[in-house]
């Protein structure tokens, strides 16, 4: 359902300020981070903490910052993250407005003077920036993100010409990091029922897949007015996602298929 | 103890931390113009229902329209009426496959925008013409 509204036990308190530089400080030197932070551990409300980040002493990434943040100020600052290249998808957060990888974005590209850090929206918060995505792996389980099929295994690999291959371009690259689907107003809205995009795209995934041979079947799962058709084509997905995949665009082609064989 | 703290789970911030940005508005803006309509066409209703009661009520209606007030409702409801048919088009052309890509969706975004408003008062200006009111 709609909300427009944060529940009581959700809303934002004001937090602390932990290092204000100095009045004399070297203009442009220290860069502002406003913080979500939440500690289940207390029974106190969400709150935004403000830390500065020395930039001549920090990386240029705003993953860079946060560790900074978490190794010389505040070690209970808790958030995921792994690889630092945008491969593994944990650090996906919401940074400056937009959902993206902490770990592939520049300080420098943010907007705002402060940098404000939130969890991926609308999902329930485990702590900081650690949002609970059971439901998503949950919802990513349920389209069967397997090879299935009923021909007898091939002695060696299932074999795929080079056009079929070219055809899972710009779905094999989702890293499963939620940007767009926390992104989406549908989603946050109808989350229960609807897919989202990262899940359609993968769904798309093994539609598309010249291998599978339960296409019918796939595309069954997903005839239903909230799994698929919650999507308005309101299009923060595709302007959301880190490694510019175009979760909208296939979306539209999973609607199209449906269309196309009925 | 795990489902009691997961009961307990804040909600994190959406709506109120999201940046705007125009294809989202645009989704907003069609859904809105798509509520006006229906004040709209209440609009248009009591226009015929005035029609077929007779002269009297004809001229009230009229002269409610003439007004200000009315003129700047039938205005607003043009714009709206014209908003939603182009943004229509446009799902319509998504609805294809074609014009997703994140060039594509800025200029659609924009083209429904100016179009929008260029063409309301393309038909207020000829409607003024038309009727002899300039």
């Amino acid at each position: 359902m709609v909300q427009f509204t944060l529940p009581k036990n959700s809303k934002i308190t004001k937090g602390k300020e932990w290092n204000p530089p100095a009045v004399d400080a070297e203009p442009g030197r220290w860069r502002e981070y406003r913080v979500y932070r939440y500690d289940p551990e207390t029974a106190d409300n969400p709150r935004v903490d403000t830390y500065w980040v020395d930039m001549n002493d920090c990386g240029p990434m705003v993953l860079d910052a946060l560790l900074w943040i978490k190794n010389k100020i505040d070690p209970t600052l808790t958030f995921r993250r792994s690889c630092r290249e945008g491969v593994c998808g944990s650090c996906s957060m919401n940074i400056d407005g937009t959902n993206t990888l902490a770990c592939t974005m520049h300080a420098e590209e943010a907007k705002g003077a402060a940098i404000a850090i939130y969890p991926l929206p609308h999902m329930p918060v485990v702590k900081d920036l650690v949002p609970d995505m059971t439901r998503f792996y949950a919802q990513h389980r349920e389209i069967e993100p397997w090879l299935k099929t009923d021909s007898p295994t091939p002695q060696k690999e299932w074999r795929q010409s080079h056009d079929d291959r070219e055809k899972l371009d710009g779905l094999y690259e989702c890293i499963l990091c939620a940007c767009c689907s926390t992104a989406c107003p549908s989603y946050w809205w109808n989350g229960d029922r609807y897919l989202g995009p990262a899940i359609l795209l993968q769904a798309n995934r093994w539609v598309e897949d010249s291998r599978d041979e339960r296409t019918g079947e796939r595309l069954d799962d997903l005839e239903d007015p909230f799994r698929l058709y919650r999507c308005h084509t309101i299009l923060n997905c595709t302007k959301a996602c880190p490694k510019g995949l175009n979760p909208a665009a296939s979306i539209a082609s999973l609607k199209r298929k449906m269309v196309e064989r009925s | 103890m795990t489902n009691k703290l997961e009961a307990e789970r804040p909600l994190s911030p959406h709506l109120q931390i999201y940046r705007p940005m125009l294809t989202m508005m645009m989704s907003i803006a069609h859904r809105i113009t798509g509520a006006g309509l229906a004040v709209g066409f209440a609009l248009l209703t009591w226009w015929l229902v005035a029609i077929s009661i007779g002269p009297n009520a004809y001229a009230y209606v009229q002269d409610f329209f003439g007004s200000l007030l009315g003129r700047a409702l039938l205005f607003a409801f043009t714009w709206a009426l014209i908003h939603h048919m182009l943004g229509g088009i446009r799902h319509l052309i998504w609805d294809t496959g074609a014009g997703l890509d994140k060039q594509t969706i800025e200029i659609f975004a924009l083209a429904t925008i100016i179009g929008s408003i260029v063409l309301t008062v393309l038909v207020w200006i000829i409607g003024y013409y038309a009727m002899g009111g300039l």
